[in-house]
């Protein structure tokens, strides 16, 4: 591998099926030690993007290299640095764990006296010890999972493309999951793509949102947060006259608009949701003004949530104004 | 290398994990069993003639099983993502599980040995003639799973593929009685050329013809190489 060439690169890539342009002039990529969140609603695009990273499709237009190498003409030697778990675990029900594991050892070309070494390695870190000797077919949805992700970590390859891993995974096996995954992406390259908001603000580096076929955006989550807290949230719960404390709070500057809604069962206490903008220290003066004249019980600023971002993007503006 | 023969092991331990591979082997071996022992009683000459004749419609008829799951197989289990990002190169795998199904084909043709045993207990058969048989047998075998082998690439559902393969081999076989209606000499010539049925005939009778040998490498090439561009084109 050429050490400057980034893990995973798109340029310019597109794909269409006849007429129907399923991914638009696509560019990113991926660095050594980063894990990328691939976020998109179903039919985005994502498991078509993944797909022509793989090398199971070819883009139709732009290029697609993995670790230097170009996909449309270096194929195998790039096939030899990738280890890929599709959204469908690719099993063989009549085969054993153990066999299936060995014929993707031996086809990724791991010498046969490390092969042994190499499924226990990867059935540790997966949890599969127990199931070595079951044939796949009778295997729960979960340790079907696991076994594609085995399969994908054999040969420890230097970049690790992964469709919906944690899909049909009970929250303990998720956790796992993800810390196998975390502890993979400290040396290597990993792309994985999921809906499933927490995963990607859990273990990514970077997301990609992407819809109908389009990169939104690509940034940490850091950054896309930050890049959507021009308008706050502040929310706060006192006793209080509704129209006294609107007028009250609609005088602070930096507050665009006040939503007061009284307690159900509490007598004079009201639940009051203010957009302010982002200037520093609103918050602190809502609270002074509110504290002063009358009982402030809470208040908070609410961030915007990786949730909230997603759906402005892939739904507009209107779409996060309703909080989840 | 190493890609071709993980396929094959794959291959053979997917055959003998599903019912399907033991299935045809016992049908073909019952049904040959049951063609002999008639063509013996019938005729009482100790030849296997008449047999290998009958063996060669019942592969016809019979190898599509084995060859529908080939690809078809790997597209409904979702598998071929696996296979075609995996760093195999596309004719190893169109090789790897054609060598899988040649050797399912050995198999069936190993059990009828049990037949030669009674033929030589107690008649006085001809050696080369039943070797030279078996080799037709293994080449028309060959041709016909290769054919198999690449419907099954061209369809998700294995029963199609079989469905499609087998009038496809009944017409190889058959293309021959079509020249007796053919006033061209080049349509005449060219309809027996293609005749599964007349080239094997030349091996029953005892005769290696290179031309016939040749005949059945030619399809079996031509089916394996569409099939491994049909899976890059695929992509």
């Amino acid at each position: 591998m050429n050490n400057s060439s980034p893990a995973i690169s798109l340029e310019s890539v597109s794909k269409r099926f006849g007429s129907k342009t399923i991914v638009h002039d696509m560019s990113f990529s991926v660095e050594k030690g980063e894990i990328v969140g691939f976020l998109g609603p179903n039919g985005a695009g994502k498991t078509t993007t993944m797909r022509m990273i793989a090398g199971f499709t070819t883009a139709s237009s732009g290029k697609v290299s993995v670790a230097g190498h170009d996909m449309s003409s270096q194929n195998e030697e790039a096939a030899r640095k990738l280890g890929y778990l599709p959204e469908h675990p690719p099993l063989y029900d009549t085969l054993d764990v153990s066999q299936y594991l060995r014929f993707v050892a031996h086809v990724k070309g791991v010498p046969g006296k490390e092969i042994k070494s190499e499924i226990d390695r990867v059935a540790t870190a997966c949890r599969l010890e127990n199931v070595l000797n079951h044939e796949i077919y009778k295997l729960s949805k979960g340790f079907r999972q696991r076994t594609g992700l085995a399969q994908a970590l054999l040969g420890k390859p230097e970049v690790l493309l992964l469709d919906e891993p944690t899909a049909g995974l009970d929250p303990g096996q998720i956790q796992e999951t993800r810390e196998v995954i975390r502890s993979f992406g400290e040396r290597h390259a990993v792309l994985i793509s999921t809906h499933i908001l927490p995963e990607v603000t859990l273990i990514c580096s970077r997301v990609a949102i992407i819809n109908h076929g389009r990169l939104l955006a690509i940034d940490s989550p850091v950054n896309l947060q930050r890049a959507f807290e021009q308008t706050n949230r502040v929310l706060l719960s006192a006793s209080a006259p509704a129209e006294a404390l609107r007028a009250e709070l609609l005088s602070i500057s930096g507050v665009i608009a006040v939503n007061s809604r009284p307690v159900p069962g509490m007598d004079g206490m009201l639940n009051v949701e203010c957009q302010t903008d982002a200037r520093e220290g609103v918050e602190a003066a809502i609270a002074r003004t509110v504290a002063t004249r009358w009982n402030l019980h809470r208040l908070e600023r609410q961030q915007p949530t990786l949730e909230n971002i997603f759906l402005r993007y892939v739904a507009g503006p209107s779409a996060a104004e309703t909080p989840p | 290398m190493t890609g071709l023969l993980a396929v094959y092991k794959k291959e053979m331990l997917a055959y003998f994990r599903s019912p399907i591979a033991y299935f045809v082997v016992a049908v073909f071996l019952v049904g040959t069993g049951y063609f002999f022992s008639y063509n013996m009683f019938m005729s009482g000459s100790a030849s296997m003639d008449e047999t290998f004749r009958n063996m060669g419609i019942l592969a016809l008829t019979l190898l599509p099983l084995v060859s529908m799951r080939l690809f078809s197989g790997e597209y409904s289990g979702r598998t071929m993502e696996l296979l075609m990002t995996l760093p195999l190169k596309t004719w190893e795998l169109v090789l790897g599980k054609f060598l899988g199904a040649v050797t399912i084909l050995l198999l069936m043709s190993a059990g009828t040995f049990i037949d030669l045993v009674p033929l030589y207990l107690y008649g006085n058969p001809h050696t080369t003639t039943i070797l030279t048989g078996y080799i037709g047998f293994l080449l028309l075998g060959m041709a016909c799973l290769a054919i198999g082998q690449l419907f099954s690439a061209l369809t998700q559902n294995q029963i199609v593929a079989a469905l499609i393969t087998v009038p496809v081999l009944l017409s190889f076989w058959y293309v021959g009685h079509l020249q007796s209606f053919q006033t061209s000499y080049v349509l005449r010539s060219l309809l027996g050329y293609l005749s599964f049925a007349q080239h094997f005939a030349d091996f029953i009778q005892g005769l290696i013809r290179s031309e016939a040998v040749l005949f059945y490498f030619l399809v079996s090439a031509i089916a394996l190489t569409l099939n491994t561009s049909y899976l890059q084109w695929r992509r």
